[in-house]
């Protein structure tokens, strides 16, 4: 069983874009909520004849994954992994090439936008940008695909099954999506856009490279609570904080802060605080949400890891914990190289 | 390393409702693909699919893929006869595209010419994960849960998946499987790229001329072999073994030399530990595309020695099944080890003179196989091989 | 029409739906060769290709005949030209 160390991060989100610096600087400052990714922050980072190829949500994908190559100093083609998590995938093109059929017929149809349809072409076009040609997954999840994710490239690794995996997520929101999805019944929350991606790969190849290690996945956990689709569950009993605790030898005792996955959605919020309450007690360790400075989005689960290993003031493992309405249930231990 | 017992099935498939009607339309080397009902088709190429027909239940509050993913879970549980502890604790991993896109589509179409939408299903349950939650809950499933989008291999990658659960003991069982329904966005596109035939498609023969599209559903009940003994449960094979690889190559079109194609065979091989001699047939990706079946034979080729190895497509009877497909195309090929009867291509009347196999053309082949793999080579490049071996 | 009304309406295409910006399609003439692979092209590969025949077939209202192999008429723009203004004629 290999130990599995985060040797990278990249993030491209409204609120921050960059590697662990960048990041460092995000987490000590207290900027306004930004929820919109600006057209500048891809700069330099795609060029002109892709972005011809890419939609918007491939961009953002690419360009975060660029980045936390760079930060974890690693080339393109590895032998990498990738599995990426996503809430929505690419309903922008998804729209669009319905569109040009309701508006033009057949004739209307774009073989360029029809791949997009598809939500594993953010997968398809970054591995194709990175050259990971190892294992390459997308796993759809509400609220919680960055931390899925994440954590089932962990255990990948941990398993030896993969060497070097870039896991996270991407999400891309904006008004229009988000006026049909109301009218479709989706409960109001904050929601965010953006792309992150950590680099995982064993301690001991991290070594060996010479990386600079920002911390470990001690422990990860996935589970599903007993829940309605959509809905928010009554029961708060769950198995994977406890899974995930064990798996990393810490107890509920000694975790320094949890990154939750609070967004504004009132009932989900406080499912979640019952769960935590529940699986932690007697402990109340410190929390934050980093929904409430970048609206919620699957590029979170990457941002929510690095911040956990870069946190110089928390002492302890700390818990990055996502739950979603139906019950999807992600729990994982991050020790930071600074405390954990 | 923990052995991986495939110990209960379910399918909806073109053929009708249940695994029974699967094999009897399969062994018979039926073709279930005919002019489409579910969509409007009028201006496009190709106006044929294979539609799963009336039968798998399920309330129309739910979308059609719900539905039929519902059926044929619920066949497979039952099957395994996992008790409600069991399925409790049991991982969920379901491969989808589509979602409940069908519903979503007539919703946006009402929309759009300015009648008032349906109110139910919702664009709610468009998305891919709809599926899962609603097993999740209907079934009592709240293990590890995961939706996996991988295009045409998204039913391989979660059987691959789900076993690598149980082999790291996370879990003692899983149901794993995909399901696709028909969408309006699936046929339309697949038409505008003209990969699509507009008589039902005929894999591996020197003619073909595109896919034809289908739907359905299947899903697997695995569990740690031991364990499977042990509980006196039927056990119809092994997953013995699986690759996944990437091409990384185009959004669209595979690596020219099957590059990909062939790690993920020799990954499968090699994970199982099993030689490529003693694989005795290939559920083939077989899409009747000119260029998939050209470069999966040669990939094939690379790996195998021609010998009495039979390959055979299962979509020449029931279509490209999309999320559906890796998972039905698995359980064709459970079954081809239990009956010890391999299933044919169908349509088959000029094999490919470039295809170096017996490609059981038309009728099926009696032949006791101790190892088969099928194949899954999604679109973007994601491939998956699956190793099934004799229980 | 002519040729240069034909490189017209194709750059038109190229833009609203090849998505190349717009004063780069503004720079191309009948001489520019379009598939990636030959040297100085605007790199169109197999899927720029179907795009641009599905465009060709809305605009001009021709059928391609996939049966066919219709590379060599898109391999500039001038060659695409002359193919399509054939077709209308003939049609």
């Amino acid at each position: 069983m290999a130990r599995v160390a985060v040797t990278g991060v990249g993030v491209v989100t409204g609120a921050v874009t960059g590697g662990r610096e960048q990041i460092r600087a995000f987490l000590a400052s207290s900027g306004a909520p930004a929820l919109s990714v600006p057209s500048s922050a891809l700069g330099g980072l795609i060029d002109e004849t892709e972005a011809r190829r890419l939609s918007r949500i491939c961009q953002l994908s690419v360009a975060a994954a660029r980045i936390a190559l760079a930060d974890a100093g690693l080339g393109p083609g590895a032998g990498l992994g990738l599995v990426i998590g996503a809430e929505f995938g690419d309903l922008r093109s998804t729209i669009a090439f319905v569109d040009g059929y309701l508006h033009r017929g057949p004739g209307g149809l774009s073989a360029l936008l029809f791949p997009n349809t598809v939500m594993n072409t953010m997968a398809a076009a970054t591995a194709i940008a990175v050259t990971a040609r190892e294992l390459s997954l997308t796993l759809n999840a509400p609220t919680v695909a960055g931390e899925l994710a994440i954590a089932r490239a962990a255990a990948a690794v941990r398993a030896g099954r993969a060497d070097a995996v870039l896991a996270g997520g991407v999400d891309e929101f904006d008004s229009a999506l988000a006026e049909l999805l109301a009218e479709g019944g989706a409960p109001s929350e904050r929601r965010g856009e953006g792309a992150g991606f950590v680099l995982l790969e064993s301690l001991d190849t991290a070594e060996a490279r010479g990386a600079r290690v920002l911390g470990e996945i001690a422990g990860v956990a996935w589970r599903a609570l007993r829940a309605r689709p959509y809905g928010v569950g009554r029961g708060a009993a769950s198995r994977a904080v406890a899974a995930a605790l064990d798996e990393a030898g810490a107890t509920s005792g000694e975790v320094g802060r949890v990154w939750v996955s609070a967004s504004g959605d009132g009932p989900r919020d406080r499912w979640e605080q019952a769960i935590l309450e529940e699986a932690l007690r007697p402990a109340r360790p410190p929390q934050t949400a980093l929904a409430s400075r970048a609206g919620r989005h699957a590029g979170l689960g990457a941002l929510a890891v690095a911040a956990a290993a870069l946190d110089e003031v928390s002492r302890g493992p700390a818990v990055v914990h996502a739950i979603a309405r139906g019950g999807t249930h992600v729990a994982l231990v991050v020790r930071s190289v600074h405390n954990g | 390393m923990r052995r991986i017992a495939v110990s209960g099935l379910g399918v909806v498939s073109p053929f009708g409702t249940g695994v029974k009607a699967y094999w009897n339309g399969l062994s018979a080397g039926a073709c279930a693909i005919r002019p489409v009902t579910l969509i409007e088709t009028e201006g496009f190429r190709c106006r044929i699919a294979a539609e799963v027909p009336d039968g798998f239940g399920g309330s129309l509050r739910r979308s059609r893929a719900d539905r039929l993913a519902l059926a044929a879970a619920r066949e497979a549980l039952e099957d395994a006869g996992l008790s409600r502890v069991e399925r409790a604790e049991a991982a969920l991993a379901v491969g989808a595209v589509g979602g409940g896109m069908l519903e979503a589509e007539a919703w946006y179409w009402e929309r759009f010419r300015g009648r008032r939408p349906p109110s139910r299903p919702t664009p709610r349950s468009m998305l891919p994960f709809s599926h899962a939650e609603a097993l999740g809950n209907a079934l009592g499933l709240e293990g590890p849960r995961e939706t996996l989008v991988m295009a045409c291999s998204s039913g391989a990658a979660s059987l691959a998946l789900a076993a690598d659960l149980i082999a790291d003991g996370v879990v003692a069982t899983a149901l794993a499987g995909g399901v696709d329904a028909l969408t309006r966005i699936c046929f339309m596109g697949f038409n505008a790229l003209k990969l699509l035939c507009p008589e039902p498609c005929r894999p591996f023969d020197r003619d073909r001329r595109g896919m034809s599209i289908g739907e359905g559903a299947a899903f697997v009940v695995l569990e740690e072999l031991g364990r499977a003994r042990a509980r006196g449960a039927r056990i119809y094979a092994t997953l013995a073994g699986h690759g996944m690889t990437t091409d990384a190559y185009h959004v669209t079109s595979p690596h020219p030399e099957g590059e990909g194609m062939v790690r993920a065979m020799a990954a499968a091989l090699e994970s199982g530990r099993i030689a490529p001699a003693a694989v005795g047939y290939v559920n083939a990706h077989g899409t009747a595309t000119p260029q998939n079946d050209r470069i999966e034979a040669r990939a094939i080729h690379e790996v195998f020695a021609p010998g009495r190895l039979l390959v055979s497509s299962t979509k020449s009877m029931i279509g490209h099944t999309m999320a559906a497909a890796g998972a039905l195309e698995a359980v064709a090929t459970i079954l081809a080890l239990v009956h010890e009867v391999v299933p044919p291509t169908a349509n088959l009347e000029t094999p490919d003179p470039d295809v170096a196999f017996d490609c059981v053309p038309r009728v099926a082949r009696e032949a006791a196989v101790e190892y088969a793999i099928s194949n899954s080579f999604g679109f973007g490049g994601q491939n998956v091989t699956l190793l099934f071996g004799r229980a | 029409m002519d040729p240069k009304e034909v490189l017209d309406e194709l750059k038109t295409i190229l833009v609203s739906r090849l998505k190349f910006e717009p004063r780069r399609a503004a720079d191309m003439t009948l001489e520019t060769t379009l598939p990636k692979g030959v040297e100085g092209s605007i790199g169109l590969d197999s899927l720029d290709f179907i795009e641009l025949s599905i465009a060709i077939e809305e605009r001009f209202g021709i059928l391609m005949d996939e049966s066919q192999d219709l590379t060599k008429h898109f391999l500039s723009f001038d060659t695409l030209a002359h193919f399509i203004t054939a077709r209308t004629e003939a049609g």
